[in-house]
């Protein structure tokens, strides 16, 4: 009985081994080589494990570099070069410096500068969380915005009135607001989040394209200046709020910061390593590598003092570094072994009649399908999986790399619908004060807005930009 | 004696936990009390400790945390803590992952160390059930809706499940009242032996009334049912504990449901059917509980000795 059901819960990766067998045993389709045809089987067979999630997604990484290896994909010394690049590295880096700044007090303090700039009234509230989520989430990722601000919320939450069910509403908008500001910035800048690097690393390992932080910067912030004042509208028409006025909360919120006293020596010189690491990027990440440059940032937090290793090592999640390293790997495979270009030709041979094979449909139509995908599987799986396909159809037609590459990350930040989709949306569920149904109220609204708002920007913003 | 009682906030967990305190009071047992979270994903498990931290920096409590601190309270109000009222004393609150897979909360300052409230994430059914095992416990006490009308009929499918797959004897709490009136049900096994004899014990330390229950299946057999309610009657007197004895002929399940009606906890051994058996013909035990309308203490036995004696 135990065994049974214990077999039961695994269903997912004997289904997944059994799809792979079958698609081995099956003859190569035209255009592709066996090697190809192998490389597809590791594809269609890690997008299941993705998905399902029978073995940790860790474990899912490492079963990518065992059967590259197992299936002739590639030599081990490849295979552990691929795993590990710059852009892991940046990864790598980006996770160490955000522990670093989690560990400071900042939360008190950004707090007070909210409340301090929006006043007592619940809508200027609301957006002046969803901003600060999105500018915060934009530089240090959504992951560390959301576990930061979280308890800015639920204070605001608890302040206003004791039984936080007696203000559902309330709650609802002010902790949502906070998941989807910190969400839709994820693609603000490369450090961002992990996916960005993925992107970057397609881009330089697959067409030797280099796009620097602030070129990044310029294509993909108006998307959250524009989208994160939709998200606090929405949120607040959508759930009505029971309190308009949360003028005790923040009189307590006030008064529970000030008791904290100045900020100490220890928070200025963070703030400081941290907005020196950001110029760095800005200014000479081009030559040595956002991840070199990122790794000097984390050697200035150790030697300053203001993080200790145990830390580092308690609080960065090693596993995540590991799933990127094997969807970077993956994609790089796909593509040497034409894959991507066989994928890429069958969509378009299919897509052409129906005039979505190029220019902006296709854009559309990659951000759409991103957007499905990032609400199965996590947005990093996504844009490691998706990215390389994506880039291809769109060099293939003749379509802006560039702006595919910015659409599938941006698009894959999309992901509003589902508690599990997005780290942001997952530790705002994990406090307990939301319902799952909660995200489908807003989230299909948000959804449709953000899709049609990224369209009008590759529209119109991007052409201008050239691409 | 450990006791491990659960908790969801709702009104009929709180009754639960009214009666399990009483209960252990006056056995001297130890008490947890676990609420169980809905899981989280484990990726996100670093983050989410970031954030808890900080909430606790800010001293605020992460939702659930409530029910627990509330069901304290109760057990304060019973008397089971001693509590000692220290002008100066100040509640803080720590959160520290345990061994056993939980989230404890400590309640520093107060002198309550017998109680432990335990914080789980997951499935409600598999984190109770896997606290259970771990933590040892001799008695699991679930609450479960009781339901006026149609909807009677129906017991949360956690409660259900519990009593079916945990380890050592569990009380469905539902309809608590606060008179106790034992209905102990007996069939001659040795397992219904050894739960009048813990259902009696506990009777015994809350003062309460007892009646032993023999059903015949068919009137044929009637005699051999009052022969069996005789048997109990004598282990009981051995103890000293004086019961009345009642027969009662036709379907267990459903006599010993209408017979609970006059009564405040119905106490029975677990079923012994086989798996196969259960699933197709349900268990005795099991539609008690679901369609029966008061408390049922379901007595198994844990690695061979069944250990909801008192301890003095």
């Amino acid at each position: 009985m135990t065994l049974l059901s214990k077999l039961l819960q695994k269903r997912w990766l004997f289904i997944g081994f059994a799809v792979g067998a079958g698609m081995l045993s099956i003859p190569t389709p035209e255009g592709l080589t066996p090697i190809g045809m192998r490389a597809l089987t590791l594809l269609v067979v890690v997008f299941i494990f993705f998905v399902t999630e029978p073995i940790p997604l860790p474990g899912v990484a490492l079963f990518i570099a065992i059967a590259e290896v197992l299936l002739g994909l590639a030599k081990p010394a490849v295979v552990a070069q691929s795993f590990m690049s710059d852009s892991v590295f940046f990864i790598m880096g980006s996770l160490m410096i955000a522990t670093a700044l989690v560990k400071q007090d900042l939360d008190k303090r950004i707090a007070l500068a909210i409340v301090s700039l929006t006043g007592p009234r619940a809508d200027r509230i609301i957006l002046g969380l969803t901003l600060v989520s999105a500018l915060l989430s934009s530089f240090i990722g959504e992951h560390t915005v959301a576990a930061m601000m979280l308890p800015v919320g639920a204070a605001l939450i608890n302040y206003t009135h004791q039984d936080w069910r007696k203000i559902r509403n309330l709650s609802v908008i002010i902790l949502l607001s906070i998941a989807y500001g910190a969400m839709i910035a994820g693609a603000g800048t490369p450090s961002g989040g992990a996916r960005n690097a993925i992107m970057l690393a397609y881009w330089k390992e697959l067409f030797d394209l280099r796009i620097s932080y602030f070129e990044w910067i310029k294509m993909a912030y108006p998307m959250l200046m524009i989208g994160a004042p939709v998200i606090a509208f929405i949120l607040y028409r959508t759930f009505t709020p029971e309190v308009k006025d949360l003028s005790p909360a923040v009189t307590a919120l006030k008064e529970k910061v000030m008791k904290n006293g100045k900020m100490s020596q220890q928070e200025w010189l963070t703030i400081i390593i941290f907005i020196f690491t950001v110029l760095m990027w800005m200014t000479i990440s081009d030559t040595i590598g956002l991840g070199i440059t990122a790794l000097i940032g984390v050697l200035l937090f150790l030697t300053a003092g203001v993080v200790k290793w145990e830390d580092l090592n308690n609080n960065v999640n090693w596993g995540t570094i590991l799933i990127y390293g094997g969807a970077i790997s993956l994609g790089i495979m796909i593509k040497r072994t034409g894959v991507a270009e066989w994928l890429s030709h069958s969509f378009l041979a299919w897509a052409a009649p129906f005039g979505i094979h190029e220019g902006l449909p296709l854009l559309a139509v990659i951000s759409l399908m991103t957007i499905l995908t990032a609400t199965v599987m996590s947005s990093g799986a996504t844009v490691g999986i998706l990215g390389p396909i994506t880039l291809n159809i769109a060099s293939l037609s003749g379509t802006s790399v560039i702006a595919a590459g910015f659409i599938t990350v941006i698009s894959s930040s999309f992901c509003f619908l589902t508690t599990v989709a997005s780290p942001a949306c997952n530790i705002i569920y994990g406090s307990g004060y939301l319902k799952k149904s909660d995200f489908l109220k807003g989230g299909w609204k948000l959804i449709l807005l953000s899709f049609v708002i990224i369209q009008l920007i590759s529209a119109g913003y991007w052409r201008l930009l050239g691409h | 004696m450990k006791v491990l009682m659960c908790t969801d906030g709702e009104d009929y967990a709180e009754a639960a936990i009214r009666f399990g305190g009483r209960l252990a009071k006056e056995m001297n047992a130890d008490v947890s009390i676990l609420h169980v979270r809905p899981p989280i994903s484990p990726r996100n498990r670093v983050q989410l400790t970031t954030a808890r931290k900080k909430l606790g920096e800010w001293n605020l409590e992460i939702p659930g945390v409530d029910h627990l601190i509330r069901a304290k309270e109760i057990l304060t109000e019973i008397g089971l803590t001693k509590t000692a009222p220290l002008k100066e004393e100040k509640v803080s609150r720590a959160f520290r992952v345990d061994v056993h897979g939980a989230t404890e909360l400590h309640l520093i300052g107060l002198r309550g160390e017998m109680v432990r409230l335990r914080l789980r994430e997951g499935h409600p059914v598999d984190e109770i059930l896997e606290e259970t095992d771990l933590g040892n416990y001799d008695l699991v006490i679930v609450g479960a809706r009781g339901h006026k009308g149609i909807s009677a009929h129906f017991v949360g499918s956690t409660a259900l499940r519990v009593s079916d797959l945990a380890a050592c004897s569990v009380l469905i709490a539902k309809n608590i009242k606060e008179e106790d009136d034992f209905l102990l049900c007996t069939d001659g096994s040795r397992l219904a032996e050894r739960a009048e004899i813990i259902g009696a014990e506990m009777a015994r330390k809350l003062g309460a009334k007892m009646t032993i229950l023999s059903v015949a299946e068919e009137i044929e057999k009637k005699e051999n049912a009052a022969r069996l309610a005789r048997r109990a009657d004598m282990i009981l007197a051995q103890m000293g504990i004086k019961a009345k004895q009642k027969v009662r002929v036709g379907r267990p399940s459903e006599e010993i449901i209408d017979e609970a009606k006059d009564h405040d906890i119905v106490v029975m051994g677990a079923s012994g059917s086989s798996a196969v058996k259960k699933f197709f013909l349900g268990s005795t035990p099991l539609k008690v509980i679901e369609y029966g309308e008061c408390p049922v203490l379901v007595v198994r036995e844990k690695r061979g000795k069944i250990s909801l004696q008192s301890t003095n």
